[in-house]
């Protein structure tokens, strides 16, 4: 057993490479070999995790991951528990369905972060993913709890159709965000456009976001301002096309 | 013993096994948070007659609490585990809730026993209320006029301590009080620790059960009365003519210790004779604090 299992990228892949095999608590029984022997697909070909990457550690749900992966797909698919630092960007469906633990991007990442499963209604139910960096399109959509943070800017469609959880974008959030939000929160510090299935309630400090923000400062280290922990946000209620329980909140002052 | 030429009384306290629960009381400023402490912990002063008590802890600074806000602590005991939540459900939302700019956070979270003061409150937001989770933790977040009240899911029980005591014995009433008072200051903000009675001090020390009354659980202690000195098996010394008693409540007995410690030398001032303190032989309450062995 080892404090951090490391997975070090030595091939980079040619084609589209679906890793959903890693997995920070799966790897808490496996030894080097046979964490090496996971199966991947590589341009829809079986091949092993082992082709393209040197394992270091064994049996721990400490997970890091070194190399540019941005054409690896299905990081942290079903991840449960543990935790998985990824230095670089990250491909696409990152924590896809996820239920627990943590995942740090210091990075980019892909499409679908945090979201559901293709098929499926339900994206991650639990958990944090931490994305250093910009998300792609639909980052947490169809979340039904958790936490998804973007310290850049987040993509299409983020948020679409949450049931729960919660998205904080600290640059802009593009278009589409929050459409078909049941619950959930969207978190805005930069810019969003509000659906026009959304209506606006009320300015006001809303008391958890000071608690989520010093939480995110605190336990990974991220640039909070204080004007974005003491300011004022616009609540939009929505989608009032669904449940209308969920909120965009957008930081409009100190 | 001797400090300060006034007598330690080779006695002890006698303490109680009760539950505890600390809040965390957050506001705007200083003045909110501590406009609904002080509500929250009014008519808590014995279990005889309030069915808790609780006490302000400390001020915060905003270092110290989970908002970032200016705060203040609040200890709160009763006698046994089905009381706490509810008198805790009860008091927060008629006191805390009720207060503008309030939210309410757990000051024990590392506890394992649970009460789901927060989950229960959360119906007063009649289905529009909504939950986060933060670092592992539930909050609820109720929509109310002035915006939203937040509150911690659940809150952490453990066992304290309840009626920890000395006894100032002193000439007259000034110098007893100005005593209390000093003793008071000595033990305000020590961490653990609350005293529930008014300004921390009380004049009407009871005794368990009553001579004359068969329904009264307490009736006044009339060995510590210096108006009964004539009449009854008196304990006040010659030369005493009021008493005060600081009565303590903690998270644990070495937070009462040093507390009572600090109160006692702050108390041992000019115009009081001696200090003692309150028991029932040491049958009923497991914790004893000698005061000799404390002041040693």
């Amino acid at each position: 057993m080892s404090d951090t299992v490391v997975l070090t990228l030595a091939t980079a892949p040619a084609h589209t490479l679906v890793a959903d095999c890693i997995v920070a608590d799966r790897f808490a029984s496996l030894d080097a070999r046979a964490i090496g022997e996971l199966p991947v697909l590589h341009g829809g070909r079986r091949a092993r995790l082992g082709d393209f990457f040197t394992v270091t550690g064994e049996r721990s749900t400490s997970l890091r991951i070194e190399g540019d992966l941005e054409r690896v797909e299905g990081v942290g698919t079903g991840m449960a528990g543990g935790e998985m630092l990824i230095a670089g960007n990250v491909g696409p469906d990152l924590g896809l369905a996820m239920e627990g633990g943590r995942i740090d991007v210091h990075g980019s990442a892909g499409e679908n972060a945090g979201g559901a499963r293709p098929g499926a209604s339900r994206g991650m139910a639990g958990g944090e993913i931490v994305i250093r960096g910009d998300a792609g399109a639909r980052a947490g959509a169809g979340a039904r709890r958790g936490l998804i943070v973007v310290t850049g800017n987040a993509g299409p469609r983020t948020g679409r159709a949450m049931i729960a959880g919660t998205v904080v974008v600290f640059g802009s959030t593009a278009a589409g965000a929050g459409r078909f939000l049941k619950r959930g929160s969207i978190v805005a510090l930069g810019a969003i456009e509000c659906p026009a299935t959304f209506r606006y309630a009320c300015t006001y400090q809303p008391p958890h976001v000071p608690v989520l923000l010093r939480y995110l400062r605190a336990r990974y280290g991220l640039a909070v301002e204080d004007r974005h922990i003491a300011g004022r946000y616009e609540r939009h209620s929505g989608d009032l096309a669904e449940l209308g329980k969920g909120e965009i909140l957008h930081w409009v002052a100190e | 013993m001797k400090i300060n030429g006034v007598a330690i009384d080779d006695t002890f306290a006698e303490a109680f096994t009760m539950r505890v629960a600390r809040l965390i009381i957050t506001g705007r400023n200083p003045k909110w948070a501590r406009a609904a402490a002080v509500k929250l912990t009014g008519f808590a002063t014995s279990v005889i007659g309030c069915k808790c008590e609780a006490g302000i802890e400390r001020e915060l600074p905003e270092s110290a609490t989970p908002d970032g806000r200016p705060g203040v602590s609040v200890l709160f005991l009763t006698m046994d585990k089905e009381s706490l939540p509810q008198q805790l459900i009860v008091r927060i939302g008629q006191t805390v809730l009720t207060c503008p700019t309030t939210a309410c956070f757990d000051g024990l979270p590392d506890v394992p026993d649970r009460l789901a003061v927060g989950k229960a409150l959360r119906v007063f937001g009649d289905g529009f209320q909504a939950s986060k989770v933060i670092g592992g933790k539930r909050y609820w977040r109720l929509p109310v006029m002035e915006g939203e009240f937040l509150v911690e899911e659940t809150f952490g029980m453990q066992k304290g301590v309840g009626g920890g005591n000395f006894l100032i014995l002193a000439g007259d009433v000034d110098a007893a009080l100005a005593a209390a008072e000093a003793a008071v200051l000595a033990m305000t903000d020590l961490p653990g620790v609350i005293l529930p009675f008014p300004g921390g001090v009380v004049r009407s020390g009871s005794k368990v059960g009553s001579k004359r009354y068969r329904n009264m659980i307490a009736t006044t202690n009339d060995a510590f009365d210096p108006t009964l000195r004539a009449i009854t098996e008196s304990r006040v010394p010659a030369g005493v003519n009021s008493v005060l008693e600081i009565v303590l409540d903690g998270t644990d007995a070495p937070a009462i210790e040093a507390a009572m410690q600090a109160g006692i030398r702050a108390a041992c001032r000019p115009g009081v004779q001696g200090i003692t303190a309150g028991n029932y032989g040491g049958k009923l309450g497991p914790h004893h604090f000698h005061l000799r062995k404390i002041m040693a």
